[in-house]
């Protein structure tokens, strides 16, 4: 089924925020999730890999132990608050690449490289072993699999980006993956109640007038 | 002394951004609606009705297009035959008696086919990235036996009676921007004719009126046959499109900080420029009694049941006549003189009647006013992005400027935190709870900015002032979503609420009515603390009266000659 892209941020937003992660970083999730959607690329199903792991129920291990250069946790690398930190050091990159060790998911790092070079004002490049990735922040090109888990990635400020991939305005995810942020998604809902149907919504006076 | 005419600046986010007073707002010149007839009729736009297929019980489909300079836009509507036990304005309501597509362009036999298929089921249906924007609407059941009953018996409606109601059919939800498979905003968000916020779903609710004044004359006829009376045009005019609205809109503005920003800065921008006008010619003054006269009759037909609205209706006549008395004795023929009338309604009238001031001082100043439009969409997707080398102390300071009220209130007494928004499973629809006597806590979004600001401001004090922001946030992700918003404030010093929105007091009706006043929507009727109707159109010109001359003002009704 064809999704629109504001439907997967909105599911991937809250799928992330049931698998147990924050509200800001469920937000971040939500546009992760849609541009990697908007490249061409399964979004919904990188995510749902993520999600999968279930770092949010011991996410201290997930995170780098600090934010100097070389970055690692005590266990693999959550891609989300990684992507995140990254985003939100971009500057550091000006000083030279980042190195980030047992990342999982590296996928999901893209969009929060993309948001780094945007940041930045430059291409930002991600590799990890034969797999580069290069990014403007808008345009993503890639050379060769990207692998669903990496020991070492290096981050760093590029040059220039040649044939990027053609722009998608939707999003035509794995149907199982889809299904999966659904049930994530779930966790956020409360429960129908009948008192909730009267009073949370504030109904009361008829509309037959 | 001589006195030199200084330059208005803004009001104050403090001043402006408190709850009662949003909940206060009245439409402006910038009002969504209202840029849209204004293009229409400037860019000559044209409109057809390519498809009317409707059977004698009013079932059947319709289509209404709209040709502007490079594109057609086409309403698809679906009319159907509704019991009435079945008719609820409520979000989980399943059917209603019209279902609408907006189509990107003409659609083909092919679209309208599939059209029929989904649009009728609304959420449960898929659209496509061809289609806008998805709505449904119901009729006021009286005001729709009263006119197509007179039509049928060759007389016209009764005018008091629809001045009384307003609309013939009330939408209820108005869903664009991607939902339900819909295009996403991005689509259309560089073409000029719907650049400015809700321009396709104020588009899909204009030709809704047009359906729905056709659909009547056709049940009328139905029922009447040959000694059916035509709708007379001036009594069409003052039937508008009714809207009920819930809660879904009360997070929307919370959710869109810079978007909702933009909204109220390009308004209090536009107010600034007015009251900082030197002097008034006779013209511009002459328009302003005018304008005000016919505000005086809109809101004479502005009912409610609801007591607070009663209670505010009774306060904005007096200020209407207070406004009066005041014109009458200083006139307007000073220096400044909408910068004296709007310190004077500071002191002297309720912020009904202030708002609604400041709303008609726009009025004879379209050239200083309506360029604003163009500033009021979200084009400043780079502001989600956390600046994280952002000193601590920066930050905090950030949070005390929008929130300083708000770090000392002790968050934990019941009647700071007694309400929980959340969104129910059952058609995942946004609702506010009573934290402490439902079992909703665990499921709480993230709609209370200003608790959530003073949690993040105490965290950060266990900081070292000068540490980079990404630091503590890589330890507290928690605080995320607050410090980005704390770090957009920068750019959108509209951007938040000032004031608590889980209060014990809190009344979402004034989320909902800020928001409505910028489509441009009149006579706000809450039906609760949650639930509003509201009046969209009504004095509006329907195609082939649309020109310039009636392109902008309907909103003010005239005096009948």
């Amino acid at each position: 089924m064809s999704f629109s892209l504001n439907e997967v941020e909105a599911t991937a937003k809250r799928a992330t925020r049931g698998a147990g992660y924050d509200w800001g970083v469920a937000e971040e999730a939500g546009k992760a999730t849609r541009w990697l959607c908007a490249q061409g690329l399964d979004g919904v199903a990188e995510l749902a890999r993520v999600l999968e792991r279930g770092f949010a129920n011991n996410l201290g291990e997930h995170v780098p132990i600090h934010m100097e250069a070389d970055w690692a946790g005590g266990m693999d690398l959550c891609p989300l608050m990684t992507g995140a930190l990254l985003s939100d050091c971009s500057h550091l990159l000006q000083s030279g690449p980042s190195r980030i060790r047992n990342l999982a998911t590296p996928a999901v790092l893209l969009p929060f490289a993309a948001q780094a070079a945007r940041r930045q004002t430059a291409i930002v490049t991600v590799v990890a072993g034969d797999f580069i990735a290069a990014t403007d922040g808008t345009q993503l090109v890639l050379k060769n699999e990207w692998p669903a888990h990496a020991s070492v990635i290096e981050v760093a400020l590029g040059d220039t980006l040649t044939n990027p991939r053609a722009q998608k305005t939707r999003a035509m995810p794995d149907p199982a993956a889809w299904n999966m942020l659904g049930r994530f998604a779930h966790r956020t809902y409360a429960p129908a109640t009948e008192e909730s149907r009267l009073l949370g919504a504030g109904a009361g006076l008829s509309d037959n007038d | 002394m001589t006195t030199t005419p200084r330059n208005v600046e803004r009001r104050e986010p403090a001043r402006v951004m408190r709850l009662s007073r949003l909940g206060s707002l009245h439409q402006c010149r910038l009002s969504f609606m209202r840029q849209l007839t204004r293009r229409m009729a400037a860019e000559n736009w044209v409109f057809s009705r390519p498809v009317f297929d409707i059977d004698a019980n009013g079932v059947g489909q319709a289509v209404y297009s709209a040709q502007g300079p490079d594109r057609t836009y086409s309403l698809v509507a679906f009319a159907h035959d509704l019991p009435p036990e079945q008719r609820s304005d409520r979000v989980i309501a399943e059917a209603w008696d019209a279902t609408f597509a907006l189509f990107d362009g003409v659609p083909t036999k092919d679209d309208i086919q599939r059209l029929s298929r989904n649009v009728p089921l609304q959420e449960a249906g898929r659209v496509s990235e061809s289609e806008l924007s998805l709505s449904r609407a119901n009729r006021s059941v009286r005001l729709w036996a009263h006119v197509v009953d007179r039509l049928a018996t060759g007389q016209q409606p009764d005018l008091a009676q629809i001045y009384k109601v307003g609309y013939l059919m009330r939408t209820t939800a108005v869903y664009g921007s991607g939902k339900f498979g819909a295009a996403d905003r991005e689509k259309i968000a560089d073409r000029p004719e719907v650049s400015a916020p809700f321009q396709a779903e104020m588009l899909s609710v204009y030709l809704t009126r047009i359906f729905v004044r056709d659909l009547v004359q056709h049940m009328a006829k139905a029922k009447g046959g040959a000694q059916t009376a035509q709708l007379d045009p001036d009594i069409a005019r003052w039937l508008g499109i009714g809207n009920s609205t819930g809660l879904g809109m009360a997070p929307f503005i919370v959710n869109h900080p810079i978007l909702f920003n933009n909204w109220i800065m390009a308004r209090e921008e536009a107010i600034a420029r007015v009251r900082s006008v030197e002097t008034a010619t006779d013209a511009e003054v002459t328009m302003f009694r005018e304008v005000f006269e016919r505000s005086k009759l809109s809101i004479s037909w502005w009912l409610s049941e609801h007591p607070i609205q009663i209670e505010k209706l009774v306060a904005l006549n007096a200020d209407l006549d207070a406004i009066a008395a005041h014109l009458d004795q200083t006139g307007l023929a000073r220096i400044q003189p909408w910068e004296h009338l709007i310190l004077w309604s500071q002191t002297a009238l309720g912020e009904e009647g202030q708002e609604l001031l400041a709303s008609l001082i726009l009025e004879p100043y379209g050239a200083l006013v309506d360029g604003l439009s163009s500033c009021m969409a979200d084009g400043n997707s780079a502001a989600f992005a956390i600046d994280g080398a952002m000193p601590v102390t920066q930050v905090r300071e950030l949070i005390r400027t929008s929130f300083g009220w708000a770090l000392d209130l002790d968050w934990s007494a019941a009647a700071h935190c007694a309400r929980a928004w959340y969104v129910s499973e059952e058609k995942l629809e946004p609702r506010l709870g009573e934290r402490f006597d439902e079992p909703i806590a665990d499921y709480e979004q993230p709609l209370a900015p200003a608790r959530d600001a003073a949690r993040a401001f105490d965290a950060l004090d266990n900081w070292s002032g000068e540490a980079p922001v990404a630091e503590f946030l890589l330890r507290h992700p928690e605080h995320r979503h607050t410090v980005r918003r704390a770090q957009m404030s920068r750019v959108a010093p509209y951007g938040e609420i000032r004031d608590n929105t889980i209060g014990a007091e809190v009344m979402p009706i004034d989320m909902l009515r800020a928001k409505l006043s910028f489509f441009g929507a009149t006579h706000f009727d809450p039906r609760s603390d949650r639930w509003v109707r509201i009046c969209m159109y009504a004095g509006a010109p329907y195609p082939e009266e649309l020109g310039p001359d009636t392109a902008d003002l309907w909103v003010y009704p005239e005096l009948a000659q």
